[in-house]
């Protein structure tokens, strides 16, 4: 697995299981909107950034916290590793 | 986790404290029965640079870190009896100026914060609606682009320094039927065509924090004004609460702490049935009970302030902080009362205006409820 497709991995096993219960998994694609959905409402958003802080060790920015950076897989991804290439 | 202070954070703790001793308490009594707000308080704090502690030195504040900011709010606190004019100050500090800061572009940054921090403009943060509280999200009022303004429509209530800021951050939606994604902050000036202040409201506690209505009525707002992207006032909003949460107490640890060394005077010097009251476990029990709410306190707040000062994201921590420190606040101020007898129900004592000032605690920055929501929804629940 890429380090990439590990991370999209790791990511969407936690959307499902938080958010998603019983969701059938094929369901939840790269391009599946989450934060427009209400699929991340703005509890959900907070987990989920804590989650990505804990989870790679990256500080997310408060102006990340949003539609823009969250709402889907792909754009999460993107997030977490822009963030990597940063620590690294 | 290192709390140990600093020499220069020692010498900012302890002359911080002596100057809100000598400079904010006069007059206190009469300012809280006529709910009179302490504007030549308000100027002296932001020339003690209080105003822009956590503002970058190139923004005209004092670019303290958390840990710094919160222990010198709290020696401001612990000197300055008026916790009404500290509620205005720390309003202006967490929901204009940090939002400001954090979502702000250059021109704006430079626009306000300097003034911001020296005092010269009041803010505010107009968030609650009418039909919309702890359900911040739901709200109804509406911005609409018209060329290069936004045009706002609506009502707010509950607004801190409502009645005398110079510069509001006001939330609307652009969007409804987009939900929480369709809202927008806005930095609308007093002077803007279609705003208009309400009613003051009088409240039960702090009472020297003004507090007003406002109306927006085809409320013209320039677009340069628009306070990060369009649909950002969600993520605008968490920011702003999440440091509100964290530090807007701070003060509070401060009071806690005078109410205590009240109390322990009080219980040593009081002779009943031939001897201090001290003396009756009854009384000890609840000064002893009284210190540990205060360390319970300061410990909440030191940590979420060192966490922060590690540039993390402390949702968990900040809620979890506010509901401590608001709830033992209250019960400190109870235990005051209750030891002073009918003295503390005295208005002269000044022991009762505490607590009528601890009790908003539990509501603004979100009710105490609305953080154990959080806080279990961050524990996976
Ligand atoms: C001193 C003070 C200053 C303020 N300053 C400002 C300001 O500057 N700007 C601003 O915009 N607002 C301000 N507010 C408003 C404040 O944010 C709201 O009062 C607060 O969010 C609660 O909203 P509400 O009063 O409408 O109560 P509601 O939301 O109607 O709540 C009523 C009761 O129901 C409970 N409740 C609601 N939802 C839930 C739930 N999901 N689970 C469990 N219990 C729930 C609440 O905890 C509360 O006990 C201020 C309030 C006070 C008291």
């Amino acid at each position: 697995m890429t380090d990439q497709s590990a991370t999209m991995s790791v990511i969407k096993d936690y959307i499902l299981e938080e958010f998603l219960p019983g969701e059938d998994p094929g369901q939840l694609t790269p391009s599946t909107p989450l934060v427009s959905t209400g699929i991340l409402d703005s509890l959900a958003i907070l987990k989920l950034i804590a989650f990505l802080e804990r989870e790679f060790d990256i500080p997310i920015k408060a102006h990340e916290a949003d539609e823009e950076h969250l709402n889907t897989l792909q754009a999460i991804c993107a997030l977490v590793d822009s963030k990597r290439s940063l620590v690294r | 986790m290192d709390f140990a202070w600093s020499d220069e954070q020692m010498q900012l703790r302890e002359a911080v404290k002596s100057f809100a001793r000598d400079e904010l308490n006069e007059g206190l009594c009469e300012r809280d029965k006529r709910g009179e707000f302490n504007r030549e308080g308000w100027h002296k704090c932001a020339k003690f640079g209080i105003h822009g502690l956590p503002v970058p030195a190139d923004y005209g504040g004092m670019g303290a870190d958390p840990l710094t900011t919160v222990g010198v709010l709290e020696n401001l606190g612990y000197g300055c009896k008026d916790n009404g004019l500290l509620f205005s100050i720390n309003a202006h500090m967490w929901t204009v100026e940090i939002p400001l800061l954090d979502f702000g572009s250059e021109p704006q940054k430079r626009k306000y914060l300097p003034d911001l921090c020296n005092g010269t403009l009041i803010g505010g943060n107009a968030m609650t609606e009418p039909g919309s509280g702890s359900d911040a999200y739901s709200l109804r009022t509406t911005a609409e682009r018209r060329g290069d303004r936004y045009v706002l429509n609506g009502s707010k209530t509950f607004v801190s320094n409502g009645n005398v800021a110079d510069l509001v951050v006001v939330y609307a939606t652009l969007n409804r039927s987009a939900g929480p994604n369709g809202i927008c902050g806005f930095l609308v000036e007093k002077g803007y065509p279609g705003f208009k202040v309400g009613r003051p409201l009088e409240k039960m506690g702090l009472r020297t924090s003004p507090m007003a209505e406002l109306f927006f009525d085809d409320c013209e707002v320039p677009a340069e004004n628009r306070l990060g992207r369009e649909g950002a006032g969600q993520s605008l909003f968490t920011h702003s609460m999440n440091w509100e949460r964290a530090c807007i107490l701070s003060n509070s640890v401060g009071a806690m702490q005078r109410l205590l060394e009240m109390s322990i005077r009080y219980a040593r010097d009081r002779k009943q049935f031939g001897q201090a009251i001290g003396k009756f476990q009854l009384v000890s029990s609840k000064i002893v009970d009284m210190k540990m709410r205060v360390d319970q306190a300061q410990a909440a707040l030191y940590r979420t302030a060192w966490l922060q000062t590690k540039g993390r994201n402390v949702y968990l921590e900040a809620a979890l902080a506010k509901l401590t420190i608001s709830e033992n606040w209250v019960r400190c101020a109870e235990n005051a009362i209750q030891i002073h007898g009918g003295y503390g129900y005295m208005v002269e004592a000044e022991v009762e205006r505490e607590l009528r000032d601890a009790l908003g605690s539990r509501l603004y920055s979100g009710t105490s409820e609305i953080q154990r929501v959080l806080v279990a929804s961050l524990l996976g629940l």
